[in-house]
């Protein structure tokens, strides 16, 4: 599928900041055949005084802005021409959980595609027993990894309401995981924080869904902003396998991958917007249309 | 046995009720002081004789000289417990560790040999990970540690990762040195060493030279080459980044700061402007070179560390990554004070080295591999158990880490089910036992378990030790309740040679010569707080004159028709105060902020001004309780004006008048200028009664002069060229008007002075039109007015200098 996707995000401020640094994540990444960006560009607006590029740990590009002077608000535009070339329904080649473990203590590397970052709580996601607890009554059923991860990303999408009010971007998975309430942001960091509590290295994916379903198809939740989804490390064979838990879908074509991460902080679209002081309006939208 | 060993010491000391003589290490460890053989170590014996040819009252006349050298120099650390944080005196265990140097070179060279490892190790682990790669680094115990920080892999610094570290040491019952714990991260106490050598060498000082102890100034005077080193040819922009006034370690960040002639700066004081690191200073963005940090590295940048972060620097690590700054030590070394690594380094020295580590660790056992989580099973009353992650020895650790022989047998099933279940969450260490060294308690002296800190540093030749320590003596003989922050103490350390050792003097001279040696740029911060300091101390003066007339005014039978006493109400309640409370917050509440500003900026300020700012403190707090309003409150005023008085004095006549000095000055004066111009308006109004002006020249503390210039009461015009016009009078608004404007001229300029130019312009238009003025233009209108340019003014230099 090839995508043209346009993303505004914006920002006022009253009263006016005094100055700013900003890391941003927002354009598609390049994730050799299976995506393709064919053009991206990122337009700042007022203009920063410094603009510099370049990749993070896990491989994602970061844009680093800087502003020196008072400003009011801030616009970032996002647009980028991506050809999605999803693997389609593959065999199950994930091994059960004894040997997904054995595989991982034989997986010596720390490189950024090391399942090793992603067995433990990051900052966003800490382990949580209950939720653990959750997780685990799907490893009864289905005798592989990938079956399970199916099965705990379905029942979340079964088991939570999609309900945009009752969580912030701060709400932790514990807390969501409670109101059994909550986003693609909480859907998935509950799902992480559970696949984690079994002993199945879990990461957090932040991107696009395609706005418009194709013929015959539902919209799917959380097309009108930016998407986060999951990805769980199955196996040496398998290696790492996408999971949306607020569709109940495997990542298909229909998601464009911006960043990955061990949770929204590694991922966050852009960092270093003042939280705390002032008052603050935001918008964001979002368009992917096929081409 | 325990009998036998006393005799023996006894006899040893030969000397009848001798101190050495009452010391009974306790059988089965060892002692810094007595042998095996009862017999005391030769390097103890000079400094025992010289203890036991004291009375004890002598003695504790010589140790209490030590303490009140500690309190004179106003070192302090700051506790942490249930109810916030306070401020502590250092508790110094007055008898210091002897080491021989012999013995201490063997161990140096161990730490050497550590260090150069550690290095090697850290490299790896942010470089090519063959440590990994090899089997000899589990990857998962590295991935799950918060101090593995992924910005900065792949990009090591320049030269090296590591430059300063300390070793927590302790000395086991077979006598053998063996480390801890090793301090990548931050490592605190080399200033506290130096303080409780100065402290010691008050209480011993002969002995420091009669027993050859080897001096620690040369150690920092080398640490000051080696940053300066690291800073290029320049020398310039070297700075030590603190997390500020309510770290537990702050006064050393301070002292060390004044002592080696070090910018002390805050996140807040550092910018990024293209790639590269600035401070902001009143003269503009100037550029760091090296920052030697005291705070841990995830707190440092809020944009790619810990984005909650609020005393960190966005932008810095993208800068450092691209050698804006050298970093000590780099952004990333506290991984290696992960304490299941020590399970790890022997192994890792072997491939590398092709050698054992010289130094021993406490053993130690990672419980996420299977045939090691099955030996600390096997053996578990001989461990302590606690995080593999945890980044401090398990003596200094108050949560986590247990006694699994101490625990009830319900408990420690459930410690075994959680080592079973998630077993690479634990490390296992064996339980070790340290070794005493005598403490000075109540006339005698007892055996106490000690641990040393040595410090190293990296030079240009390689690694060198710093020549002494700092050794944390426990408060009771538990060898668990060492840690300082449960009331442990602490001991300077003494490296005892046979021969006569390099004389170095550097330490540090009495009162504020250090200050001569601070460097040239002053950091915006520290210029706004110096600014705020005068402001809040004249603050304070003027609320403490207003109160101190009117309090004089109703003292005994006062005549409620005196108009003075309702215009000095709607004074008082104009700027908050209530004049029924004797000494009211807006009072306390100003020499509060007076000391919070200068707390802010310790490295700027001698131990005397400080100590005198809490003197207020105190003082004000203590009258606020007991003060009653009236004669009473009037004498305390008197009290408090005169503290007052004597700290403007000290911070003139002993603090260094470089640019800093003139910012407090500035605030002082334009405070007063405030404060001044303000009650004028409010007494020496067209109709003003005679008791509105003699209160107000009272106030003006002119009462003498006035008498003088003014033989009887001439009235509104003589009162108003007196407190306003008068170029002499050390009170009148244009006397601080003048005062401003020539301090003013004398900063730096910025940019050029392009931006200061306002500032000046501003000082110079407010100071000529009142100096043209005659007495009958200064209307309260225009008083008024000028009053609220005055505020303007402060306003100015705020958006000129310290933004």
């Amino acid at each position: 599928m090839k995508y043209d996707i346009h993303l505004q995000l914006d920002y006022a401020y009253r009263p006016a900041v005094a100055a700013g640094r900003h890391l941003v994540r927002v354009a598609p990444a390049n994730l050799g055949p299976f995506q393709r960006v064919v053009a991206s560009s990122i337009v700042f607006e007022p203009v920063p005084v410094e603009r510099t590029e370049g990749f993070d740990f896990f491989g994602n590009a970061m844009v680093s802005v800087a502003y020196r002077d008072p400003h009011t608000m801030l616009k970032v535009g996002m647009k980028a021409r991506v050809v999605v070339d999803a693997p389609g329904a593959t065999l199950d080649m994930s091994p059960d959980l004894a040997t997904l473990r054995r595989e991982l203590g034989q997986f010596l590397s720390l490189a950024p595609e090391s399942p090793h970052h992603f067995t433990v709580g990051s900052p966003r996601v800490p382990l949580d027993e209950e939720i653990t607890a959750y997780a685990r009554e799907s490893v009864a059923g289905p005798a592989t990894a990938r079956g399970i991860v199916e099965d705990i990303g379905r029942r979340i999408q079964r088991d939570f309401r999609y309900d945009s009010k009752s969580t912030e971007v701060e709400t932790p998975p514990k807390r969501a995981f409670e109101l059994r309430r909550g986003v693609c942001q909480d859907f998935s960091q509950v799902m992480i924080a559970g696949l984690r509590g079994i002993g199945i290295p879990a990461g957090y994916v932040s991107g696009f869904l395609r706005t418009i379903p194709p013929p015959g198809k539902k919209r799917l939740a959380g097309a009108d902003a930016m998407h986060a989804w999951v990805r769980a490390w199955c196996g040496k064979e398998a290696g790492w396998i996408g999971y949306d838990p607020t569709n109940g879908t495997f990542a298909g074509e229909d998601h464009i991958v911006v960043a990955i991460g061990r949770d929204y902080q590694d991922v966050a679209p852009i960092a270093g917007i003042l939280r705390t002081s002032g008052r603050q309006r935001t918008s964001q939208s979002v368009d992917v249309l096929p081409v | 046995m325990a009998k036998a060993e006393a005799t023996l010491v006894k006899a040893a000391a030969g000397t009848r009720g001798s101190l050495a003589a009452e010391y009974r290490p306790r059988p089965g460890t060892t002692d810094e002081m007595v042998g095996a053989g009862g017999e005391i170590r030769p390097a103890w014996r000079p400094l025992i004789d010289r203890l036991d040819q004291l009375s004890r009252a002598e003695i504790d006349a010589h140790f209490a000289r030590a303490d009140r050298y500690l309190r004179d120099a106003g070192v302090h650390y700051r506790s942490y417990g249930d109810g916030g944080s306070d401020t502590r005196e250092w508790p110094l265990a007055h008898v210091p560790l002897l080491i021989e140097d012999a013995e201490w070179r063997t161990l140096a060279a161990g730490l050497v040999q550590r260090a150069e490892l550690l290095e090697r190790v850290v490299a790896d682990i942010y470089g090519d990970n063959r440590l990994v790669a090899e089997g000899l680094l589990p990857p998962q115990l590295i991935a799950a540690s918060p101090e593995f920080l992924r910005p900065m892999v792949g990009w090591p610094p320049k030269a090296h990762f590591l430059h300063f570290l300390a070793f927590e040491l302790g000395r086991g019952p077979d006598g053998r040195w063996w480390v801890l714990g090793d301090r990548t991260q931050a490592p605190s106490g080399a200033g506290f060493a130096l303080e409780n050598r100065v402290a010691t060498g008050r209480a011993l000082s002969d002995l420091l030279t009669t027993m050859n102890v080897h001096r620690l100034a040369g150690f920092f005077r080398d640490l000051r080459q080696a940053l300066f080193r690291l800073s290029g040819q320049s020398g310039e922009g070297v700075a030590i980044l603190t997390p500020g006034q309510h770290n537990d370690t702050y006064f050393e960040h301070a002292y060390i700061a004044r002592y080696l002639g070090l910018m002390l700066l805050e996140g807040e004081d550092l910018t990024v402007a293209s790639g590269k690191v600035m401070v902001r200073t009143v003269e503009g963005l100037r550029p760091i070179s090296v920052l030697w940090r005291r705070l841990d590295a995830g707190f440092m940048d809020p944009l790619e560390l810990r984005h909650e972060s609020r005393i960190g620097t966005p932008g810095l690590v993208e800068a450092i990554r691209q050698g804006g700054a050298t970093v000590v030590n780099a952004i990333g070394s506290g991984i290696l004070e992960t304490r299941a690594l020590l399970a790890f380094l022997p192994g890792i020295s072997r491939k590398l080295d092709n050698r054992d580590l010289a130094l021993p660790h406490i053993a130690t056992w990672w419980c996420g591999q299977d045939g090691e989580l099955a030996h600390v099973l096997g053996h578990l009353d001989r461990m302590v158990v606690g995080p593999a992650l945890a980044t401090v020895p398990p003596f200094d650790d108050s949560g986590g880490t247990v006694l699994p022989s101490s625990l009830k047998k319900k408990e420690k099933a459930e410690l075994i089910a959680r080592l079973r279940a998630s077993g690479g969450s634990f490390a296992a260490q064996e339980s070790v036992t340290l070794s005493t060294m005598p403490f000075y308690a109540r006339g005698r002296l007892e055996p106490r378990p000690v641990t040393l800190r040595a410090f190293a540093m990296r030079t240009e030749t390689g690694w060198t030790i710093m020549p002494g320590g700092f050794a944390r003596v426990g408060a009771s003989a538990d060898t668990t309740a060492i840690a300082l922050q449960k009331g442990g103490r602490a001991a300077d350390v003494w490296i005892v040679s046979s021969t006569p050792v390099e004389q170095i003097t550097l330490l540090p001279a009495k009162g504020d010569t250090a200050g001569a040696r601070l460097p040239a740029v002053l950091p915006s911060r520290a210029a706004d707080n110096l600014f705020w300091l005068g402001r809040y101390i004249e603050r304070a003066d003027g609320i403490a004159r207003v109160l101190r007339a009117y309090h004089g005014r109703i003292a005994g039978a006062p005549d409620p028709r005196n108009p003075a006493l309702a215009a000095i109400r709607t004074g008082l309640r104009d700027i908050g105060v209530d004049e029924k409370q004797a000494i009211p917050p807006a009072l306390t509440g100003s020499i509060d902020a007076a000391a919070g500003s200068a707390g802010r900026i310790r490295d700027r300020f001698s131990p005397d001004g400080w100590l005198a700012l809490l003197d207020l403190s105190k003082t004000a707090h203590r009258f606020a309780a007991s003060v009653t309003p009236g004669d009473d409150a009037s004498r305390a005023m008197t009290v408090l004006l005169r503290k007052l008085a004597g700290f403007a004095g000290l911070v003139h006549e002993n603090m260094y008048q470089a640019v800093g000095w003139r910012f407090l000055e500035i605030g002082r004066r334009l405070e007063r200028a405030l404060e001044m111009s303000r009650l004028t308006t409010l007494l020496a109004g067209p109709d003003a009664p005679a008791e509105l002006l003699d209160l107000l020249v009272e106030i003006g503390d002119n009462v003498m002069t006035h008498r003088r210039l003014y033989k009887v009461n001439a009235g509104r015009l003589a009162a108003i060229e007196l407190l306003a016009l008068d170029e002499v009078n050390p009170r009148s608004i244009v006397f601080q008007l003048a005062e401003i404007r020539s301090q003013i001229a004398l900063l730096p300029g910025r940019d050029g002075g392009l931006h200061a130019q306002p500032v000046r312009r501003e000082a110079l238009r407010l100071y000529t039109d009142l100096a043209i003025s005659r007495p009958e233009e200064i209307s309260p209108e225009r008083l008024r007015a000028m009053n609220h340019a005055i505020a303007g003014l402060s306003d100015l230099i705020d958006a000129a200098y310290f933004r």
